[in-house]
């Protein structure tokens, strides 16, 4: 059948990168076979009952003949606390794949990938899956600082890659929207696919709607269920009518949703 | 295999495990995940007369052990629920019961009409919702208005009515007889708990619409204890629920006097949580040769 499985997966290696945050590798051949760029899964975070909820993180990358499957995220919390200090051999539950992720055009394009800090976790995949479709990629990423540039290198493998930082400490100095905004003038995209806060997210909107260039955004909200039976996860959408972020997205056409950033 | 089977005012359950309204969707949301036809039955949403958007977010946040929800009955209204949902829930084979929550006796009235004949093989009557402005929460915590409402709808329909109190009350027992006096013939005990969180870097509530219904295994003890007293004082079947996550914890809600449970919050810890339940139920049972679960209903009090 369709649809997301639960699956109890054993940690291949968790690396520590810099800001707090992890690479987190799982064993999880169906997952990393099933998954596609912009999905995520939600991973439980405790061996008992608090925290209570599980934590939703965005698919980062996929080895699949590996069978493996990375989670890039950034310890904000009690779940996430404990997740940081799992290790090889540690079993952690998931449930996924879930949500509607990012449109990849199997007719190719010029493609521009947006990550502000931790938004950068579902663009890899995005960018691997992108260039397997003869996309060509351009990849910003903006932090406040060189340290929170997370996974360059990783990016430079599927296009070039520019940054933004808020002291100039990698790359331009200012913000991922003024990156951006320099990047649309010198060149021109098809597409462009953006994560990160909802300020910078609500500027990629704008910017979309300005330029006519179709963008899609990846949304974060706090999630109980996951599967879209709760309605915990809603953000308001273009018509009205709240739509729900682990269901209708996380990924969204820039149109579909009113980002009250 | 013990028999878990149950008959709750006239809806007849293989076991006595059924969905929580709000937590669980269709259904359909779980069916990759197992096998929906295994559970006792299934409660739908909270329905509204109308559709309803819900409320502003965030809607919910994490606390110890549970979580406050703040959804605001976001529905499609009775009428989109019963052509586009309920067939999709009809087809898992599994008794449904539709959760209602009327702003006004006369909306109550005019969902149970419209609900009947369509399937549902019952109806929870919601007057303990603490998300929204009208209705809900506030038509039951007054004994006798709480009656007014169940008896107009037990006169409108021939559907076992299930009435789900809210525990925010000085006395449960109390508004608990009031509504068995007006006909119900059974009772959901507890809703959530009201509460809030407040986020001290904002210095705001963490929730859109401030306040909330606190769920989860924090608020179990407070169920157990409303069920265990309820029993003693109505003669008609409660359904327990508040934080079950085990078999275990069914079986403490079973113990205090609860025929049957309903698993929420437990779907976000473990979405299995209900298998699980059930199975353990049965482990339960063989082990201390317990042929049929009822006969363990209310045993904690009972001579």
């Amino acid at each position: 059948m369709n649809g997301p499985g639960e699956f109890i997966c054993r940690v291949s290696a968790q690396v520590s990168l810099a800001s707090d945050s992890y690479l987190l590798k799982l064993e999880a051949p169906t997952l990393a076979w099933t998954t596609s760029p912009g999905q995520f899964a939600m991973l439980q975070c405790g061996e008992g009952l608090d925290p209570f909820l599980r934590r939703p993180l965005s698919i980062h990358q996929v080895e699949r003949k590996r069978g493996v499957v990375y989670f890039l995220y950034q310890v904000r919390g009690q779940g996430t606390r404990w997740l940081a200090k799992r290790s090889k051999g540690d079993m952690i539950p998931l449930l996924g794949p879930l949500g509607r992720g990012f449109t990849v055009n199997p007719a190719g394009g010029k493609g521009l990938l947006v990550g502000a800090g931790m938004g950068v976790a579902p663009l890899l995949l995005l960018a691997s899956e992108l260039a397997n479709q003869q996309w060509e990629v351009v990849t910003l990423m903006g932090a406040q600082t060189a340290s929170g540039i997370l996974r360059p290198d990783a990016f430079m493998d599927y296009g070039e890659v520019r940054t933004a930082t808020d002291d100039g400490s990698s790359g331009m100095k200012g913000t991922i929207l003024d990156l951006l905004n320099k990047e649309l003038d010198d060149s021109s995209y098809d597409m462009i696919f953006a994560c990160g806060p909802l300020p910078v997210l609500k500027g990629v909107q704008s910017i979309s709607i300005d330029q006519g260039i179709p963008a899609e955004l990846s949304l974060e909200e706090r999630m109980a269920c996951g599967v879209g039976a709760c309605l915990g996860c809603t953000c308001g959408g273009a018509d009205g009518e709240y739509l729900r972020v682990c269901q209708e997205g996380p990924v969204f056409k820039a149109g579909e949703v009113d980002i009250d950033g | 295999m013990a028999d878990l089977s149950v008959n709750l005012a006239g809806i007849k359950m293989k076991n006595p495990v059924m969905s929580a309204s709000g937590t669980f969707g269709s259904g359909s949301e779980y069916a990759s995940l197992f096998d929906i036809s295994k559970m006792g039955a299934l409660v739908t949403k909270g329905l509204t007369l109308r559709p309803r958007a819900g409320n502003k977010p965030p809607r919910i946040c994490e606390t110890p052990a549970g979580l406050l929800n703040a959804v605001g009955l976001q529905n499609p209204g009775v009428e989109a629920f019963i052509s586009d949902v309920l067939p999709e829930m009809l087809g898992f084979g599994v008794p449904v019961i539709a959760n209602i929550a009327g702003s006004t006796t006369d909306e109550f009235v005019e969902m149970a009409r419209q609900l009947s004949g369509t399937g549902i093989v019952g109806l929870e009557i919601n007057i303990s919702c603490p998300n929204v402005k009208t209705g809900g929460m506030a038509l039951g915590t007054v004994p006798e208005v709480a009656a007014q409402v169940v008896e107009a709808v037990v006169k409108e329909t021939d559907l076992p009515v299930i009435v789900k109190l809210t525990p925010n009350v000085t006395n449960i027992v109390e508004l608990a007889r009031a509504v068995a006096g007006a006909g119900a013939d059974a009772l959901s005990l507890i809703n959530t708990l009201v509460g809030m969180v407040i986020d001290v870097e904002q210095r705001k509530p963490v929730l859109g619409n401030v306040v909330g219904g606190l769920s989860g295994p924090a608020i179990r003890p407070v169920g157990v204890w409303a069920v265990w007293q309820v029993a003693q004082a109505v003669d008609i079947p409660i359904v327990g629920m508040g934080g079950i996550c085990t078999g275990q914890d069914a079986l403490e809600f079973i113990l205090a006097g609860a025929s049957a449970v309903a698993v929420g919050s437990a779907f976000f810890n473990n979405p299995m949580a209900a298998v699980r339940i059930i199975t353990e139920l049965d482990e339960y049972c063989t082990k201390h040769g317990v042929d049929k679960l009822q006969d363990l209903v209310g045993a904690a009090w009972k001579e």
